[in-house]
């Protein structure tokens, strides 16, 4: 799928690592498109979801998106009407990878983008300027320099702010005007722009994290909320560890180690045993650790363990390889989570019998 | 003559339309309804002032109240609608189904359910035609296509072939023969437009001509009865919902009433509103600019999705978007609080008859003014008693209240002051909806009490309480919650406060026949949390809070040598020294006490103990902390100090190595530890120490009546199991020899 990026690039856009399954739905689809959109919304959530492509191709659309179809079909709806989306979620939920591939299913184009960051300006969401040209000309259209919401305005395409929340509540603030009016104002030129259809906007946000920032409720008024939640089932949290830990593992030119499906597992269900504070056969409740414990956290425990695997063992994933990362990513505050942890070793972990060698790992970690 | 056969999906708003339509249509002389034949008299109540839905129709064996049918009824039911159509034109109306009378001789099921055969076919078709509302897939394929009767052919169509190929159940046969020799009946009758409000899986069974009448008699004939009452009682939206174990449940009560009062396009704007109005009630900001978001989006995911209109999914998915709050409005608007009232002539609920019989079978009466009644447990009248008082006050219907100190204290005897205040009775009725039987109906209240505690006091009250009133099944709930509860609890101090009560119903056996394995378990599990937990939950307390925590210390010991716990042994000594290290220079109380209990335990030895509290004691300790680990160690327990030398020594040296400013910095603490100590005990510590000698025997004087001490003996070797000595052996012996014997 990768015919349109050269295959140099570390990481290609959606829109150009898909532009085969792109091209497919915009040719069979039929039904009717937004103004300023390549798709209709049918499509799009098509696009996400995966499945046939319709219409006389008989491509199959690969899923972008494990979960539930209804989450995505509230997005796109919500982007077709003219609200914000704004995607919350514990890191590690797919918040970006979803925002990536909504914009360039929509507006062929996932490249404006804003990252929030405590260091963010209004500057970098409205418009900055070309400071050498501005001495020599005086303010006028080509001193200016656009940002991403500046272009997608003028150009009608979808936007996406990440990490809205990092931002500092002015910041952020200045989203207001551009979500409701749908107008940038430019009072050095005495000017305005305003959006052309096809322009709107989706924001990410995790509300779990420390160092974020609230949402004042003039901008929280603007978006629709989706909640994208942790992945439903086992099979599907490990199906995705599996697929991104081979992707990582190949970015990262990590050699091939065997068997890594047990551990793979092992970390999956304790990772959701510690997040629901139960366990799987739901007759033991647990106590809930401070942290995430997201399907992200799993990946990089996972590459953790094959890297450590690869380089310094022998080459094969052990109990031991992964007991520590589990260890260091369970036990994040060090007295609530000891116990919390210690409570699940000795009650769960210590029960299983095919855990014997993780169970020793974890306390040979801990003396 | 015509039989106008509407089959209707039950609980449906969309079905309750188009039977009024209908009725509207065909004006019938008579209406026939699924309905058990012997609650007919019940259904001139429908319609009536006094009768305000969500009801019940309780249909029940007279003498037997925990075998019961309950048929609820809320507006949105299309019978409901259909019966209270004829009532107000005053036309008659007839129930068809088989009548309950049968039904229960046949069945040995407890509790039955009005339509139990196919719980919702029109939730069968939709989900086949791939729509998870069956309402609005009813909506959309029957309502938007038809009006009126049209609909209901297309109805008979396809439940035809939904039934095709699928075989008849027995029971279910004879239920459909007896509708159609009702409607046979009726129409000989010569009703000239005849009504016929089923269950739309019944309609293809109800045409006549396909069913001989003769068969139909053939299969009636000679079938069992026994006598059935039956009565009107309170329901609520929240039991017509599937998951409170009603067969032909709906999911969302509240939505079908909300889609029945307001058929209209402004439908979902309005539920919106509604939903904004509770959020704002609840804190939450919802504006009328989200109201407008809200409604948009509902239509575009409806268009999005291929639907004429949005239903259910849609609002919901566009209100959680936009306003968030989504639990709130699923659990008060889209299943709702409804309740409903039946007026006070209504029969009475079998709860009350049962109650009845309770009160018979246990000799209480019930009577208004207040008494105080003395209630011995061995007596098996007695026992039933204190039952049955433990079950009302489990069922919220305090009839009785336990006295001061007395009721719970596990003593043989309980003392209750009871009185039977008119109001009981009306609670009575508002309970009846728990159960049928004062068992049953005082259990499931109390598993709901247990799921809604927050607290783990408040759980094992309830399964004190449980144990009690020997209500078996709310037991094994109350413990698995507590299980629950306990592993969710952040505070170990709470957990170790349950441990004694748990440990004595285990201990005595109060668990009667229950999961005795399961509390055990429990118990394992809180133990091995209070292990893992107790080292930091002892960091950082102020005074108050050690007070606390050393009570807990020994309640915990206590507790576990009940039980003779594995713990006992190795796991909660372990945790217990790391106290008496690790702290000694935080918190003296607690590692006081901890090395108390491992020299009471004898786990550490003289030797140990003793280096352990002079190395507190010693100068290089802060004066206060070492006071404190003298509370901690001493606290209650002078004899300690008088039998055993050594201790005294170390605390007398240490004392008088004192200098004299720390010696005043300290002797307020060692006057609350040594103030506390029996007068006679302080006596005879000063007497070792001026160089007395005291008697090892205390308490007893020279000239013991040998005879009269065995007796005492014998009782103790009752109490403690120990075989009985002849009593002229015991003469030989001074009682004392015996006891060192013993040793």
């Amino acid at each position: 799928m990768s015919e349109a990026a050269p295959p140099t690039i570390l990481r290609p856009h959606a829109e150009q690592e898909y532009a085969g399954e792109l091209a497919a739905l915009a040719a069979a689809d039929d039904r009717p498109r937004p103004p300023g959109w390549k798709l209709s919304p049918w499509a799009v959530v098509r696009y996400l979801m995966g499945g046939p492509t319709g219409g006389s191709s008989d491509m199959v659309i690969t899923p972008k998106y494990v979960g539930s179809q209804r989450l995505i079909e509230i997005a796109t709806a919500t982007l077709a009407t003219d609200r914000a989306v704004l995607l919350l979620g514990v890191p590690g939920t797919a918040k970006t990878w979803v925002g990536e591939h909504l914009a360039a299913a929509i507006s062929g184009d996932s490249t404006l983008l804003i990252q929030g960051t405590a260091g963010t300006t209004e500057e970098t969401l409205r418009y900055g300027w070309n400071y050498a040209r501005l001495l020599a000309e005086g303010p006028n259209e080509a001193a200016l320099v656009p940002s991403p919401i500046h272009r997608g305005m003028s150009r009608g395409a979808i936007v996406r702010v990440e990490e809205l929340t990092r931002m500092p509540p002015e910041v952020q603030d200045a989203l207001v005007t551009v979500l409701s009016e749908k107008v940038l104002p430019i009072p050095e030129l005495d000017t305005e722009l305003s959006a052309v259809r096809g322009f709107n906007l989706i924001a990410t946000a995790n509300d779990r994290d420390r160092g974020v920032n609230d949402i004042s409720s003039a901008l929280r008024r603007r978006f629709n909320t989706v909640v994208l939640p942790l992945p439903a089932t086992v099979e599907d949290e490990i199906a995705i560890v599996s697929q991104r830990v081979g992707e990582l593992g190949q970015a990262l030119a990590l050699p091939e180690v065997p068997s890594a499906a047990d551990e793979i597992r092992r970390v999956v269900t304790i990772f959701r045993e510690l997040r629901s504070g139960t366990t799987v056969d739901e007759r033991t409740a647990l106590k809930v650790p401070s942290g995430t414990l997201s399907t992200a956290e799993a990946i990089s425990v996972i590459t953790n363990g094959t890297a450590l695997a690869a380089h310094f063992g022998d080459g094969t994933l052990t109990a031991s390889d992964v007991a520590a990362g589990i260890v260091g990513a369970v036990v994040s505050d060090p007295i609530h989570d000891a116990v919390a942890w210690r409570e699940y070793l000795e009650s769960v972990v210590r029960e299983r019998s095919d855990w014997g060698e993780f169970y020793e790992a974890c306390r040979a970690l801990d003396s | 003559m015509t039989v106008h056969l509407l089959g209707i999906r039950h609980h449906g708003p969309g079905s309750a339309r188009s039977v009024v339509r209908a009725l509207d249509a065909i004006d019938p002389d008579i209406l026939l309804v699924e309905a058990p034949a012997d609650v007919q008299s019940s259904l001139t109540w429908v319609g009536r002032p006094g009768l305000v839905p969500p009801v019940a129709l309780l249909g029940y064996v007279a003498n037997e109240p925990g075998r019961a049918i309950f048929a609820p009824f809320a507006s949105f039911s299309p019978e409901w609608q259909a019966i209270a159509w004829v009532n107000e034109r005053d036309r008659p109306v007839v129930a068809i189904d088989l009548p309950m009378a049968v039904t229960f001789a046949e069945q040995g099921t407890d509790e039955l359910l009005a339509d139990t055969a196919p719980p919702d076919p029109l939730r069968a078709l939709a989900v086949a035609a791939g729509d998870s509302d069956p309402e609005r897939w009813w909506e959309d394929v029957i309502e938007h296509r038809g009006d009126g009767s049209p609909a209901f052919a297309a109805v008979a169509e396809a439940m035809a072939a939904a039934r095709d190929g699928t075989i008849t159940s027995a029971g279910e046969e004879r239920r459909e023969a007896h509708m159609r020799r009702a409607i046979r009946r009726a129409v000989k009758d010569g009703h000239q437009s005849v009504a016929v409000v089923c269950g739309a899986w019944h309609v293809p069974a109800l045409e006549l001509d396909a069913h001989p009448a003769a068969v139909d008699t053939a299969t009636l004939r000679g079938l069992p009865r026994v006598k059935v009452a039956s009565a009107w009682v309170p329901w609520t939206h929240r039991r017509l919902t599937t998951s409170s174990g009603y067969g032909a449940g709906v999911d969302s009560p509240g939505w079908y009433r909300h889609v029945f009062d307001h058929p209209g396009s402004d439908g979902v704007a309005r539920f919106l509103v509604d939903a904004a109005h509770l959020l704002r009630a609840h804190g939450q900001s919802a504006s009328p600019d989200h109201l407008i978001a809200g409604t948009r989006l509902a239509d575009a995911l409806a268009t999005m999705r291929g639907r004429p209109r949005p239903g259910l999914v849609e609002v919901l998915d566009a209100a959680d978007a936009v306003m968030g709050g989504l639990d709130l409005v699923r659990a008060e608007l889209v299943v709702g609080d409804a309740l409903g009232q039946v007026s006070d002539s209504a029969p009475q609920v079998p709860l009350a008859r049962d109650l009845a019989k309770a009160q018979k079978s246990a000799r209480l009466t019930p009577v208004a003014t207040p008494k105080t009644l003395e209630v011995d447990l061995r007596t098996p009248t007695g026992l039933r008693k204190s039952h049955l008082l433990h079950r009302l006050l489990a069922l919220g219907v305090p009839w009785g209240a336990p006295e001061e100190g007395r009721g719970s204290s596990g003593t043989f005897r309980e003392t209750w002051r009871v009185a039977w205040e008119p109001e009981l009775s009306v609670r009575l009725v508002e309970r009846s909806g728990y159960g049928s039987t004062v068992e049953s109906a005082a259990t499931a209240r109390l598993i709901e009490r247990v799921d809604a505690a927050t607290g783990l006091a408040d759980i094992v009250g309830a399964l004190e309480l449980a144990l009690f009133a020997d209500l078996r099944n709310a037991v094994t709930p109350s413990v698995r919650r507590l299980a629950d509860r306990a592993a969710t609890d952040p505070d170990t101090g709470r957990l170790m406060d349950v441990v004694v009560p748990l440990a004595n119903a285990l201990r005595y056996g109060d668990v009667r026949g229950t999961d005795d394995g399961a509390l055990r378990d429990v118990f394992d599990g809180i133990v091995v949390r209070i292990l893992a937990g107790l080292v930091p939950a002892c960091f950082a307390l102020d005074d108050d809070a050690a007070a606390r925590m050393v009570e807990r210390l020994t309640a915990t010991q206590t507790a576990l040598a009940v039980l003779d716990h594995d713990a006992r042994r190795v796991a909660f000594p372990a945790v217990l020294a790391q106290l008496a290290d690790r702290h000694s220079m935080r918190n003296g109380l607690i590692s006081g006490r901890a090395t108390r209990l491992l020299h009471d335990a004898g786990r550490w030895d003289a030797t140990r103990v003793e280096h352990r509290l002079s190395h507190a004691l010693s100068p290089g300790t802060p004066p206060d902390v070492g006071a404190a680990f003298v509370e901690g160690f001493l606290a209650g327990s002078g004899t300690v100090l008088v039998h055993d030398t050594d201790l005294l020594g170390v605390v007398d040296r240490w004392l008088s190595s004192l200098r004299p400013q720390a010696f005043e910095s300290v002797v307020a603490l060692l006057r609350r530890t040594f103030g506390a100590f029996e007068p006679a005990e302080r006596r005879q510590i000063m007497l070792l120490l001026l160089g007395g000698e005291i008697s090892r025997v205390s308490g007893f004087g020279r000239d013991v009546d040998a005879v009269r001490a065995a007796a005492a003996l014998e009782a103790v070797r009752h109490l403690l199991g120990i075989p009985l000595v002849d009593v002229e052996d015991g003469a030989d012996h001074s009682p004392f020899e015996w006891a060192e014997a013993e040793r």
